[in-house]
């Protein structure tokens, strides 16, 4: 059956304000008890909206239908596998959101006085000070509410470090296998961004590093084990070179995923670092967040993490145990409204104390094997770059595929057909037609071994029959997208006519 | 350990597979001297009864609404959301997915948070709106930074009634860059217009709340205009509930809207996740932070949503990126779409209804009380200020001993209201629970001779 043909069966979901008619609610509030009022005798005439809001009027099971015909297009992790490189696509256990729904949690206003919110702090103190045990730094702030905000806060702490001491310094040095964010957020927190190249098998070229630090290097941002899914093995020499102008080593912890239990980054040398609780602690990723990304420091760095701190005071002298600490004069200051992403905590607070020491050194340590037996069953079929063994994720080539005239993006959309993810395509962007897989611990060897063979259909696909994977995908609820058009005709919100 | 698959047997077959005699042969990479001596120093395991366990005493820990009389605000409201939200953001293929890179496999959630997009503009009446950003905060922090890519001028002037959680932010985002922030003064706790248009000449954003921390509408129309005037772009940071009321953004010459919208079907969740949201005019789109989800079609023709605007992000564009984010609030936003539609034209307008009318059933009622001043004049929406005899802590902690918490104490971030409180009021207030807020409140008045 042709693509078309089979696609001829769905059925495009129309928008919520196609499928709205007039005068249906989908809710309804109790009867107001207090006097009414009337908005332009309150509020006054140039203050009130001429017309309400274009809202979409319908009944609750109209509402639910069309959310569940969408969520019924998305491909997840609970559906199938996700070998998506550098995102940790791990099973989100049950429990989890479960605990995180308890009323004690969702219906606490942060206002709360400490005295009435000991167990969220109780919470998020412990939280910090497990992150701290698996990384080896010796304080961790919860506050910021995703990855790159961590970066950022990272980068923040870095400056205020160098400042502290009498110049904020002027570059910070990334590696160009480094995720975009990395060089984003630096440039944010006011430095220069200076790459540096990875040399033949993939790590950082220490003998270029040596050359290019001096004193207006304010840190390295290095991720280990980096995009390449190889573990920065000279690192020792990487802390030396850099500590020894002054600057501080930043870990991204974008594949913590890999070293949990095995290898500490606070006890090799760095400095500070951030934590992806929706990749390495199994929150889920939610379509595109809410995520959550602690940044840890070494004592010398303390100081100048975000406001406020959940302290502790075992003595309770002032009759609670666990309190928000304002009182730090050196802080950069606040990164989020509030203290973070409260639920993800909650979350990832659940998966730690669930898996214990052994069953986190136990994940991370199958995330390196699955990782291991997909890199050594693939090789034959697909270009690959960096021979050494993996750590939790590797990268293949489509080069190979190319000479067909078939892409890694091709491959990437051919896999969609087979019911699996794809992975991540054209980066890291030091390998070209890069496929970046990444199985975590959550599969099975039977679902590895299905992954194998599909790649291997599609390698074949790709010498005999190439129309065939660069039309792909032509079982998935829509083709390939027009994404010129989207962006010249841009329509971002619904409009009638 | 209930997450793993791969059993002993199974491990011993991939590493025969893979030629390595023992799991430390894939790990050669890693110096022996960098490797972690014995077990981390974490508890655990827990089994799931047992976490469980542990959780509900957590979490039992906690006072929350229904324990006690919150009204407690002050940017984060304890609304009621309807049963369906739940039901849809607990769906696997929603909260289990990743950002929807794929797009083909990932149209739930691009048409979504397109039709959030959609609502987003509809309430701020601008052109376009992005996918969502972490909360009103840090929104305010990034758009600041839009605007004055904007007007490529330096000074940042932000009003002093906006929110306090915002203006800490904001001063965090912009310690690193060369823009200078000034407050601008309040008068009658509304930004004081003649103090801001002194500063105005060659600012490069002027950031306003409305209705400000307080509650109070601010003069929007005399800001709007003067502030067009001088050429700097207007940040307003909007409260999505009054939008049903007031009049949007764009019509009293915002260039740019940005706020919180956690009050429309998001749990207040110890203050996150929260729900940031960004709009401005097409002609701003380019210079915009973060995601944002265009409409399209596929080569048959058929709609399809897809990430556009890419080459603005961080994985394309690297330093040059208008923003470090990567990700958005997708759940959340997801939550609040759902809401909304729920809610639909008249149920927005009617819950913007309901809370007026009780803010103002209360503050009548606070203020018939002998000892309570209205600390300000002038129309407000959600909350307000009163004024007690005393420091404001102590009534706080007297109250919260009979199971009412009166609203936050506004010393706590303004030196010269100590015995100011900042009170909230939703619509799951009933009439009781106002009226015992003002019994309560006289009672200790009363009983301190005040």
């Amino acid at each position: 059956m042709s693509g078309a043909a089979e696609r001829q069966k769905t059925v495009v979901e129309p928008t919520i304000f196609e499928l709205s008619s007039p005068g249906r609610r989908g809710y309804r509030f109790p009867p107001l008890d207090v006097p009414p009022i009337d908005p332009v005798e309150v509020f006054g005439e140039n203050q009130v909206r001429s017309v309400e809001p274009d809202f979409p009027e319908l009944t609750e099971p109209e509402v639910v239908r069309h959310f569940t015909r969408l969520a019924e297009m998305n491909h997840h992790v609970d559906r199938g596998f996700y070998p998506l490189g550098s995102c940790t696509m791990k099973y989100n256990p049950k429990v989890n959101e479960d605990v995180a729904q308890l009323p004690g949690f969702t219906r606490l206003h942060p206002e709360a006085d400490a005295t009435d919110s000991q167990g969220a702090l109780a919470l998020m103190h412990d939280l910090a000070k497990h992150l701290a045990a698996i990384s080896g730094m010796d304080q961790v702030s919860l506050q910021p509410p995703a990855g790159a905000s961590g970066e950022l806060t990272g980068m923040l702490i870095v400056r205020a470090y160098h400042t502290d001491k009498g110049n904020p310094r002027s570059k910070v040095i990334v590696p160009d296998s480094a995720h975009g964010t990395n060089p984003a957020s630096l440039t944010l927190a006011g430095y220069e961004a200076v790459e540096i190249k990875s040399d033949s098998s993939g790590r950082v070229d220490v003998d270029e590093l040596r050359r290019i630090v001096d004193s207006e290097t304010a840190a390295i941002m290095i991720t280990n084990p980096n995009t390449l899914g190889v573990f920065e093995s000279r690192i020792s020499e990487i802390i030396e070179i850099v500590h020894g102008v002054g600057g501080l080593v930043y870990m991204d912890g974008a594949n913590l995923n890999a070293l949990m239990g095995i290898v500490r980054p606070g006890d090799i040398g760095f400095d500070l670092m951030h934590f992806n609780l929706h990749k390495t602690f199994s929150s889920p990723h939610g379509g595109g967040g809410p995520g959550s990304g602690p940044v840890g420091v070494t004592n010398r760095l303390a100081d100048y993490l975000p406001y406020p701190v959940i302290a502790r005071d075992e003595a309770r002298s002032r009759g609670i145990e666990y309190y928000l600490d304002y009182e730090r004069p050196k802080s950069i200051g606040k990164v989020h409204g509030v203290y973070g992403n409260f639920l993800v905590m909650v979350k990832a607070y659940s998966y730690i104390l669930t898996l214990g020491p052994a069953g986190l050194r136990r994940a991370a340590e199958n995330a390196l094997l699955n990782a291991n037996y997909l890199q050594h069953k693939l090789e034959g079929h697909y270009e690959l770059p960096y021979k050494d063994y993996c750590q939790h994720e590797f990268v293949l080539s489509a080069s190979r595929q190319k000479e067909h005239g078939v892409k890694a993006l091709d491959v990437a959309k051919r896999l969609l057909d087979f019911g699996v993810h794809a992975p991540t395509v054209y980066f890291p962007l030091i390998v070209s037609e890069a496929l970046m897989i990444e199985p975590t611990e959550s599969e099975s060897k039977r679902s590895l071994d299905h992954f194998i063979s599909v790649m291997i259909d599609i390698a074949r696909e790709s010498e005999f029959t190439p129309e065939v994977v660069k039309g792909a995908p032509s079982r998935t609820p829509v083709g390939r997208l027009d994404e010129v058009r989207a962006s010249k005709d841009l329509d971002v919100s619904w409009r009638r006519g | 350990m209930p997450y793993v698959p791969n059993t002993d047997e199974d491990r011993r077959e991939m590493l025969r597979e893979i030629g390595a005699k023992s799991f430390d042969d894939l790990i050669v990479g890693i110096p022996r001297e960098l490797r972690t001596e014995g077990d981390l120093d974490v508890p655990g395991p827990l089994s799931e009864l047992e976490l469980t366990r542990h959780m509900q005493h957590l979490a039992a820990m906690n006072r929350v609404p229904d324990d006690v009389v919150s009204f407690l605000g002050g940017g984060i409201y304890d609304h009621a959301t309807a049963a369906a939200v739940g039901h849809i953001t607990g769906l696997p293929h929603f909260y289990t997915a990743y950002t929807p890179y794929q797009a083909e496999v990932s149209q739930g959630t691009l048409q979504a948070i397109y039709e959030f997009q959609s609502l987003i503009t509809r309430l701020t009446g601008f052109d376009v709106a992005n996918a969502s950003l972490y909360d009103g905060a840090t929104a305010g922090a990034e758009a600041v930074l839009m605007a004055t890519a904007i007007s490529r001028r330096k000074r940042v002037l932000v009003s002093s009634t906006a929110n306090p959680a915002l203006r800490s932010v904001l001063r965090t985002y912009l310690m690193a860059t060369d823009l200078e922030l000034v407050e601008i003064p309040m008068d009658s706790g509304v930004t004081d217009v003649a103090a801001l248009e002194a500063k105005l000449e060659n600012a490069g954003a002027v950031l306003i709340q409305h209705p400000n921390f307080f509650g109070l509408l601010e003069p929007v129309d005399r800001i709007g205009g003067i502030v067009r005037e001088s050429g700097a772009p207007l940040v307003a940071s909007v409260d999505p509930v009054s939008l049903a009321l007031l009049k949007p953004p764009s019509e009293y010459g915002a260039t740019i809207a940005i706020g919180e919208a956690q009050s429309l079907g998001v749990a207040v969740a110890f203050g996150g996740p929260l729900l940031g949201f960004i709009a401005a005019g097409r002609k701003h789109a380019r210079r915009m932070p973060g995601r944002i989800i265009g409409a399209t079609s596929d080569a048959e023709g058929r709609r399809g949503y897809v990430m556009t605007l890419q080459t603005r992000e961080q994985h394309i564009r690297r330093e040059k990126a208008t923003s470090n984010i990567c990700t958005n609030q997708g759940l959340v936003a997801l939550a609040a779409t759902v809401q909304m539609s729920l809610l639909g034209r008249a149920g927005l307008s009617e819950l913007a209804l309901q809370v007026a009318a009780k803010t103002r059933y209360a503050a009548e009622q606070l203020s018939l009380v002998r000892g309570i001043k209205l600390k300000f004049g002038g129309a407000f929406f959600r909350e307000f200020v009163i004024e007690l005899p005393f420091e404001a802590g102590t009534a706080k902690e007297a109250l919260s001993e009979v199971g009412i918490w009166p609203g936050i104490k506004c010393g706590c971030y303004y030196d010269d209201m100590p015995n100011c409180l900042l009170v909230s009021v939703t619509e799951r207030h009933s009439r009781e629970d106002i009226d015992s807020l003002v019994s309560g409140l006289e009672a200790i008045i009363v009983s301190r001779g005040a």
